[in-house]
C-alpha cells in the first residue's frame, strides 16, 4: 500500500477543508447504532424494500439481456470520463456557455454554498424549489438557504417534502430518502400544514400534490442537481418519476445545477445507456418517468430557464483521484448497493452518520473528508461479503475499497486502538506458532465450559432448547464474553469448542490413522468408515447418509451395497489445460 | 470561486494525466449492446411490443387511423376535458395529421400554447387545463416511452401541468429503445436541424413510492396517460 492513498488531499495541498458537511447523528458509531436498532418500523421498511428492489431490479435486469455486457459498457464510460475528466468538464461548460449559460467551479463545499446563497441574494429569489438532490445535501445549501431572510425553501420530491416538514430531517436511503417514516407519521407532519385526510398514502401524496403545485407556480429560482452532464451538447440530465424536477425547471426563470464533477458523460448516447442502467439499478424500472435533457431557454421558447447556472463541485472528489479509490468516481448514486447489503439492512441509513449510507457511503466519506477523523468506522460497518460489487451497475469493486480503507487505516495511519493490537498481537503468535495454536485447541473447550449455556431464552426469560444444533454433542454456545470478546457474544452466539477428544483435528486424525490401516481391504475400509460417519452427532438426525462416491454409484446402479472403491471411481488430477479439451478431463488413462 | 483553469489544472495533477488527451483517445463503446438490443422488429412488431409494455407504466395505449383520428380525439375530450382542453401550436403536425378543420371546429374553443405569450400566460393556460393533446416525435417500444422536444408552440410545462395528458404518435416512428431516439436527436442538434432547449423523454404517468413504497400513479404531473398510434402514418 502506498503512503500516499489518503496523504494527497485537497487539504494537503491548498489548505481547503472538504466534506464539512457530511456528518449528522451522534459521533459516535456505537450509539448511532443503538439508537437505529432501537426504530423497530425503520428496520422492516429496509428489509422490506431491499426484499421488493431486489426482485424488481433482477427482473428488469434480466429482462433487458445481457446485463454483463451492459455492465461492461457502462463501467466502460464510467472510467472514460473519470480518465479524461478535465477535458470533458472544459467541453461541458464551453457548451453551457454557447447556450447562454454560466459554469462555477468550487473546490469545497463552502465555496459552492457561498456562491448560491450570495446568487440567491443578488437575483433578490425568495421562493426556491428543490428536486432531491444528494450534492446540495452535501454542501449543506439548504440550512444555509434558511439563514436568508425571506426566503422560503421548498423540496419538491414528496420524500424529502416530507423530511422537510420534520424540521428537515436527514435522508436515510439515496433514492427513498423518507424509508423511516410510516404512513402515520407522514399524516401527523401533513397535519402541520392543514392537511385533514386519513393516512392512505395516495391522499396523503395527493394533498402534497395540491401543496406544491402552488409552490411550483410562485417559484423565482429552482435548484436542481444533475443526473448526468452531457459534455458535447452542455445540456444537463436530471430524471424523476414525479416530475417534479421538471415543473421546477419549466416554471422558475432562474436554474440553479449543482453537479458532482464526476458526474459527467461525453454525449447523449452515452447518457441514454446510463439512465437505462440507472433506473433498472435505482427502482427496477425499464426508465423513469421523466428523464429530462435541459439547458437554458431560447429566445422564442416561453418557459425554462432564462438564466442558467452549473456548480461544478469537487468538494475532495479529488482526493480518489490518482489513487487505488479511483473507482469510486465511476458512481452513479443508484443504491443499489445499500439494497442488498446486509449491514445496511441492520443498521440502516442513519447509522452510518454520513449523507451518503451503504457501501457507497462507506467509500465515499471518508475519501471526501480526505481524512478518517470523522468516519474512521465505516470501513468496518461491512461484512466483505461483495453483494454490493456484484450488484454495482457500473463495477465498481466496492468491497475491496472498503479493504483497502482498512489497510489504509491500520498500516499507513496506524489507527488501530490498544486494544484491537494487543489482541491482534496475540492472535498473530498464537496462529503463528504451531505449538500455541496446539495449546489453546487443547484447552479451549475447559476455558469456556464455565460460562457455556444450553439453549436459549425465550421472551419470558425461560430457557428454552436452541433451534438450531451445534456440531459439538453438548449444544452448548456462548451468550456472554469478558473484554473485547464481548462485541460478538453482543450480537451473536458463538458455540463452544468441543472436547478436545472430538475436535475437528482429533477426528480427522483418527480417521486418517484407521484409512491408513485399512487400505487395499475395501471391507475393512468401508466398515471403519461407517464406524467414523456414526459417531458424527448430527448423523441419527439425518440417518446414515453416506455422501462418498462409491455409495452415490451403488444408488444410482440400484445395488443396496455400497459398492468397493475401484480406480474406475477413483478421480485423478484434474489434468492440464490442453488436456480439458480432449475429453480426458478427471479420467484414468 | 475557483478559476476554471485552476480547477481542471488541480485534477489533472492530482490524477498524474495531462489535460487534452481526449482527442486522441475518444469513447469507442465496448460493445453495440444499446443498438442490438430489440434490434430487428417490423413496426408491426414494435406497436404491439409498446402496446404490451404499456400497462407496466400505467398508459391507456390505443391506436387509430387518421380517418378515425379526429374521433378518437373527441372521446377523449369528452370524458377527461371538461370543457378546458389545451392544445400546442403546432401547425405542421395539424396538417400532416389532417386535424385543422377538426382543431378549428371544436366546441369549446380550446386554449392553446401560444409562441410569444410569454412564460406567464402560457403557464396559467396550461395550469388551468384539465386535458392536453400533444405531439410526439418518437415512441421508445421497449420502454413505453414518448419523447418531445420543447418547442415555441409546446413547451415544458406543457405536458406536466394539464391533469390529463395524450399524445399523438405516428407509427413509422416507433422506435425499438431510447437509443434509436438519441441516435436521431445527438445529429439533429449538432447540426442546427433541431433547435430547442429541452428535450423530454416521458414515460407513462407521474408516480411515487415515497410512503411506504405504496405506489401513487399521479403525483406532480398528469394523473393519466393515453398514448394514441396512428397505425397508418
Amino acid at each position: 500500500m502506498s503512503n500516499t492513498q489518503m496523504d494527497d488531499t485537497l487539504f494537503k495541498r491548498t489548505g481547503k477543508k472538504t466534506g464539512t458537511m457530511l456528518q449528522y447523528g451522534d459521533p459516535d458509531f456505537v450509539k448511532r447504532v443503538e439508537i437505529n436498532e432501537k426504530d423497530k418500523f425503520a428496520h422492516k421498511a429496509i428489509s422490506n424494500a431491499q426484499d421488493a428492489q431486489w426482485v424488481k431490479r433482477e427482473t428488469a435486469r434480466a429482462e433487458l439481456g445481457n446485463w454483463e455486457g451492459w455492465r461492461d459498457l457502462g463501467e466502460q464510460i464510467r472510467q472514460q470520463c473519470v480518465r479524461y475528466l478535465p477535458d470533458y468538464l472544459e467541453e461541458f461548460s464551453d457548451n453551457v456557455e454557447k447556450r447562454g449559460g454560466h459554469v462555477f467551479f468550487a473546490q469545497t463545499d463552502v465555496e459552492a454554498r457561498d456562491f448560491i446563497t450570495d446568487l440567491v441574494k443578488k437575483k433578490q429569489a425568495h421562493k426556491i424549489v428543490k428536486p432531491k438532490s444528494m450534492v446540495t445535501s452535501e454542501i449543506g445549501l439548504d440550512k444555509a438557504l434558511l439563514k436568508i431572510p425571506d426566503v422560503k425553501v421548498t423540496e419538491t420530491d414528496l420524500a424529502e417534502f416530507i423530511l422537510e416538514l420534520d424540521h428537515w430531517d436527514e435522508p436515510s436511503h439515496l433514492v427513498f430518502p423518507a424509508l423511516h417514516k410510516n404512513r402515520d407519521e407522514v399524516q401527523k407532519l401533513f397535519q402541520k400544514i392543514g392537511y385533514t385526510g386519513d393516512n392512505d398514502p395516495q391522499h396523503e401524496a395527493r394533498f402534497s400534490r395540491k401543496v406544491l403545485r402552488e409552490r411550483f407556480l410562485e417559484a423565482d429560482m429552482s435548484i436542481t442537481g444533475c443526473n448526468f452532464a452531457v459534455a458535447d451538447q452542455g445540456m444537463v440530465n436530471i430524471v424523476t418519476n414525479e416530475g417534479n424536477a421538471d415543473l421546477s425547471m419549466s416554471i422558475a426563470p432562474t436554474q440553479v445545477v449543482v453537479m458532482g464533477m464526476e458526474r459527467i458523460v461525453p454525449t447523449l448516447r452515452e447518457a441514454e445507456t446510463m439512465d437505462n442502467m440507472l433506473v433498472r439499478s435505482a427502482v427496477g424500472s425499464k426508465l423513469t418517468s421523466y428523464c429530462s435533457f435541459v439547458s437554458p431557454k431560447l429566445p422564442d421558447e416561453a418557459d425554462g430557464p432564462e438564466d442558467f447556472y452549473v456548480v461544478i463541485v469537487d468538494n475532495g472528489r479529488s482526493n480518489a483521484l490518482g489513487t487505488e479509490f479511483e473507482p469510486i468516481l465511476q458512481c452513479i448514486r443508484c443504491a443499489s448497493c445499500l439494497n442488498v447489503c446486509p449491514i445496511y439492512r441492520n443498521i440502516g441509513g442513519k447509522g452510518y452518520g454520513s449523507i451518503y449510507p451503504g457501501p457507497i457511503g462507506v467509500v465515499l466519506s471518508p475519501l471526501l473528508q480526505g481524512d478518517y477523523d470523522e468516519f474512521h468506522d465505516l470501513p468496518y460497518a461491512c461484512s466483505l461479503c461483495s453483494a454490493c460489487t456484484a450488484t454495482c451497475p457500473v463495477k465498481i469493486p466496492l468491497h475491496e475499497l472498503i479493504l483497502k480503507h482498512r489497510e489504509v487505516e491500520m498500516n499507513d495511519k496506524h489507527m488501530g486502538d490498544l486494544i484491537a493490537d494487543t489482541v491482534m498481537k496475540v492472535v498473530g503468535m498464537g496462529t503463528g506458532h504451531s505449538s500455541l495454536f496446539r495449546t489453546a485447541l487443547t484447552f479451549d473447550h475447559v476455558a469456556m465450559n464455565t460460562i457455556a449455556k444450553k439453549g436459549v431464552k425465550d421472551s419470558s426469560g425461560k430457557r428454552v432448547p436452541d433451534t438450531a444444533k451445534n456440531l459439538d454433542e453438548n449444544g452448548k454456545h456462548e451468550e456472554w464474553m469478558p473484554f473485547v470478546f464481548g462485541g460478538w457474544t453482543k450480537v451473536r452466539d458463538l458455540p463452544e469448542p468441543p472436547a478436545h477428544s472430538k475436535n475437528f483435528r482429533t477426528w480427522f486424525n483418527d480417521r486418517k490413522t484407521k484409512q491408513y490401516k485399512a487400505a487395499g481391504n475395501d471391507v475393512e475400509f468401508n466398515k471403519e468408515q461407517a464406524k467414523i460417519l456414526a459417531q458424527n452427532p448430527n448423523t441419527p438426525d439425518f440417518g446414515s447418509y453416506d455422501n462418498s462416491v462409491s455409495a452415490r454409484k451403488a444408488a444410482k446402479n440400484g445395488t443396496t451395497e455400497p459398492a468397493p472403491l475401484s480406480d474406475a471411481t477413483v478421480p485423478v488430477a484434474l489434468g492440464s489445460i490442453e488436456e480439458a479439451g480432449t475429453g480426458n478431463y478427471g479420467k484414468k488413462d | 470561486m475557483t478559476d476554471r483553469e485552476v480547477f481542471l489544472d488541480y485534477l489533472a495533477a492530482k490524477s498524474g494525466r495531462p489535460r487534452h488527451q481526449l482527442k486522441d483517445h475518444p469513447m469507442v463503446p465496448v460493445n453495440d449492446l444499446p443498438e442490438s438490443t430489440l434490434s430487428g422488429h417490423t413496426q408491426d412488431e414494435l406497436l404491439e411490443i409498446a402496446r404490451k409494455n404499456a400497462p407496466a407504466v400505467h398508459v391507456d395505449f390505443q391506436t387509430t387511423d387518421k380517418a378515425g383520428l379526429p374521433a378518437t380525439l373527441n372521446e377523449f375530450i369528452a370524458a377527461k376535458a371538461d370543457g378546458r382542453l389545451m392544445l400546442p401550436t403546432y401547425d405542421e403536425n395539424y396538417q400532416a395529421f389532417g386535424l385543422e378543420a377538426w382543431r378549428d371546429t371544436l366546441d369549446p374553443k380550446p386554449s392553446f400554447w401560444v409562441p410569444g405569450a410569454g412564460r406567464e400566460a402560457n403557464i396559467d393556460t396550461a395550469n388551468h387545463s384539465e386535458a392536453a393533446i400533444g405531439f410526439a416525435d418518437f415512441l421508445c417500444a421497449e420502454s413505453c416511452t414518448i419523447t418531445a422536444p420543447t418547442t415555441p408552440g409546446q413547451g415544458r410545462a406543457f405536458h406536466f401541468l394539464p391533469v390529463h395528458y395524450l399524445s399523438i404518435i405516428r407509427k413509422s416512428k416507433i422506435v425499438p429503445r431510447t437509443r434509436q431516439a438519441m441516435d436521431y436527436y445527438e445529429p439533429a442538434l449538432k447540426s442546427g436541424e433541431l433547435k430547442t432547449s429541452n428535450i423530454n423523454f416521458i414515460t407513462g404517468t407521474s408516480s411515487t413510492g415515497d410512503i411506504e413504497m405504496v405506489l401513487v400513479v399521479g403525483v406532480h404531473g398528469p394523473l393519466d396517460m393515453t398514448y394514441l398510434v396512428v397505425e397508418d402514418m
